[in-house]
């Protein structure tokens, strides 16, 4: 039963950003693509950014192999975050598992942002970058963990939301800060040795790191942070699905 | 039509067991934050609106309830809990059923969408797969009569063409037990009546029915059982005619209550009074209560200043003031007994009181002489007692007549 509901959650968070405009899916592709033109030109013309250990003319697919899953993952917390307290009339009134919206809205911004994703990586190809589509494989398991990552967040912050609706102008900050504290932009070998030795406990830099080696270089060899991390997600989900559970019962009294 | 399928009743559908709700105070951040602790530690909200307050319940199979209760008695609140929806402060809620539920017109229905996705979301709400909806679309479009509207976003419907397909999806989701609040009076006259079918057949199909409705016509129509919230207690529960005329009753004293208060501000007092006014037959019982059709009789005793005898008034009213009969000796020819030079006595007897069930007073007033003036006014109310079917305050003679 709830996974109609999951279904019809969904496409309807899909069209209600996209079927409505004029080109409905087009802009699904055009969007991240422009995006990406846009960085190209403002990283490699105006500020010359580049990677040491890597050519000049890597550094914008460097940035686009991380930038895009960053932008999933963060977009689909923050619009998560405030699903239950916009869904107040629906939640008051009929009785279906809470947790399907922030996870609907997590999986529907993945889904979208997947197909722009293999937009970006096959016009990188087109222009000469060597993408490894071999390490898709791998790469999708990774993606799979940030979903999930992702939907651990989502359940945590639109529960807590409904008590707490300061976090609804906390997070948006919070979220840029993470980005910057992350290695999306600049590889981990250009930061200082206290700050890079910080950054080694971002889950964020374990998965942007993975996706370039798998994406971009040809050498994916197993380590035990491929253990420890998505061992970590799988125990934080299940910990905040705990938590929001706990918490749905009472959502109606704070709504 | 058959009667109710048979079911094993070895389990009741749904059982409340000494529920409360307490809804906390969150109208400050502060508050909010306090009471997302205590929750997190587990303890209640220290403070709060006690809107329900241990209620105990059983609804088996084939039953029919309907819950009825002033404004913000705390209905709603029940059946919130009863789908669902919201948990409990104290005590236990239970269900296993399919269950479908109509608590609010629209619920789940998004304004932005057309009538068709809304639909499929409803549906896949009510717990249908996506398949069986499409199967059963011709027949939801059939109930509600949309007709073309229905690719049109539903924040262009009519309230009463979102209630149409709201309760058409319900219709088709063919559920055991149906929790609806107050919907049906949205709709227009046919389209009330289509659902009143709709429901007494799924009735007789031996499903189960709980509903709230202020229609006190509807809940005697559609149930057999009935709960009166009051205040967030169940003040009464049983057959649904016991507990329904109660509650009017209730009502109809409250008005009247309210009106005797104005009437005493104005005030009216007068040369001749009434000294006593009591019934000397037929009400019984600390209630006061008569059975239908049986005598009654009321005595007044009247003072008159100037040893004149007065003339009394006997007038019987419903419960909220509504006057039924009344009648004043002087008008028949009737001169009270002198028991001494200041003192009279009359009595009025009737026969086989025609009363249909309910709450009634009746009223005694002393006039002058003439009949002119209203002097003096005392009330004794009572009850009227029976199981008649039969609408209105009084049963009049009659026969049906069915040859040529």
């Amino acid at each position: 039963m709830s996974s109609g509901i999951f279904t019809q959650l969904v496409l309807r968070a899909i069209r209600s950003d996209y079927l409505n405009n004029l080109s409905g899916f087009a802009w699904l592709i055009l969007q991240p693509l422009m995006l990406l033109a846009v960085y190209a030109f403002v990283f490699t013309v105006i500020f010359k950014a580049r990677i040491p250990e890597l050519e000049p003319s890597a550094f914008v697919p460097f940035l686009a192999v991380a930038f895009w899953p960053w932008t999933a993952f963060s977009e689909s917390v923050l619009r998560a975050s405030n699903v239950v307290t916009a869904n107040a009339a629906l939640i008051g009134k009929v009785a279906f598992p809470t947790e399907l919206l922030p996870l609907s809205v997590v999986t529907a911004t993945f889904l979208m942002h997947l197909v722009g994703y293999l937009a970006v990586l096959i016009v990188l190809q087109l222009t000469g970058t060597e993408i490894h589509w071999l390490g898709l494989l791998p790469a999708a398991i990774i993606l799979v963990f940030l979903y999930l990552f992702a939907a651990a967040l989502a359940l945590i912050f639109s529960a807590l939301h409904v008590f707490v609706r300061d976090l609804g102008q906390m997070l948006p900050p919070l979220m840029t800060f993470w980005f910057f504290m992350s290695p999306i932009l600049y590889s981990p070998s250009l930061l200082p040795e206290g700050l890079a030795s910080l950054v080694r406990w971002n889950p964020i830099a374990w998965f942007v790191g993975r996706l370039r080696d798998a994406l971009m270089f040809d050498g994916f060899s197993p380590e035990w942070s491929d253990l420890i991390v998505p061992a970590a997600v799988l125990l934080l989900g299940l910990l905040a699905l705990g938590f929001f559970r706990r918490m749905s019962g009472h959502f109606e009294d704070f709504l | 039509m058959s009667g109710p399928a048979l079911r094993p009743l070895e389990e009741p559908l749904i059982t409340l067991e000494g529920v409360s709700k307490v809804y906390p105070r969150v109208n400050r951040p502060g508050e909010r934050l306090r009471a997302f602790i205590a929750l997190l530690a587990g303890r209640e909200p220290r403070d709060g609106a006690l809107v329900l307050d241990d209620i105990s319940l059983e609804v088996r199979a084939g039953e029919s309830l309907g819950i009825i209760g002033e404004n913000g008695a705390g209905k709603s609140t029940l059946l919130k809990i009863l789908t669902g929806v919201i948990s409990p402060s104290r005590g236990q809620a239970r269900s296993n059923a399919r269950m479908a539920a109509l608590l609010e017109l629209g619920a789940g229905f998004q304004p932005e969408f057309s009538g068709l996705d809304n639909v499929r979301m409803k549906g896949a709400l009510l717990g249908m797969s996506p398949r069986e909806i499409d199967d059963k679309l011709d027949q939801i479009l059939e109930f509600a009569s949309i007709g073309e509207y229905i690719h049109e976003p539903v924040k262009h419907y009519s309230s009463g063409m979102v209630v149409r397909l709201g309760f058409a999806v319900v219709t088709a989701s063919n559920p055991q037990l149906l929790i609806t609040d107050e919907v049906l009076a949205v709709g227009d006259e046919s389209f009330q009546k289509k659902c009143v079918r709709w429901l007494e057949r799924f009735l007789a199909d031996g499903n189960t029915l709980l509903m709230v409705s202020h229609s006190m016509y509807l809940v005697q129509k559609l149930c057999r059982k009935a709960l009166w919230i009051h205040q967030g207690r169940a003040r009464e529960y049983g057959e649904v005619f016991d507990v329904t005329q109660s509650y009017l009753a209730w009502h109809e004293s409250r008005n009247a209550f309210e009106r005797n208060q104005r009437n005493q501000e104005t005030g009216d007092s007068g040369l001749y009074r009434l000294e006593s006014f009591r019934f000397s037959e037929g009400v019984e019982g600390r209630e006061q209560a008569i059975r239908q059709g049986d005598p009654l009789q009321v005595e007044l005793k009247l003072y008159s200043p100037d040893g004149r005898p007065p003339a009394g008034l006997v007038g019987i009213v419903r419960a909220d003031g509504t006057p039924i009969y009344g009648v004043a000796s002087e008008v028949e020819g009737v001169v009270p007994r002198r028991v001494d030079d200041s003192h009279f006595a009359l009595s009025i007897r009737f026969e086989s009181l025609p009363l249909l069930p309910g709450n009634y007073a009746i009223h005694g007033h002393a006039m002058d002489p003439e009949g002119m003036r209203l002097c003096d006014t005392a009330e004794l109310r009572f009850r009227v007692r029976g199981d008649s079917r039969e609408l209105g305050f009084v049963r009049l003679e009659h026969r049906w007549i069915t040859e040529d």
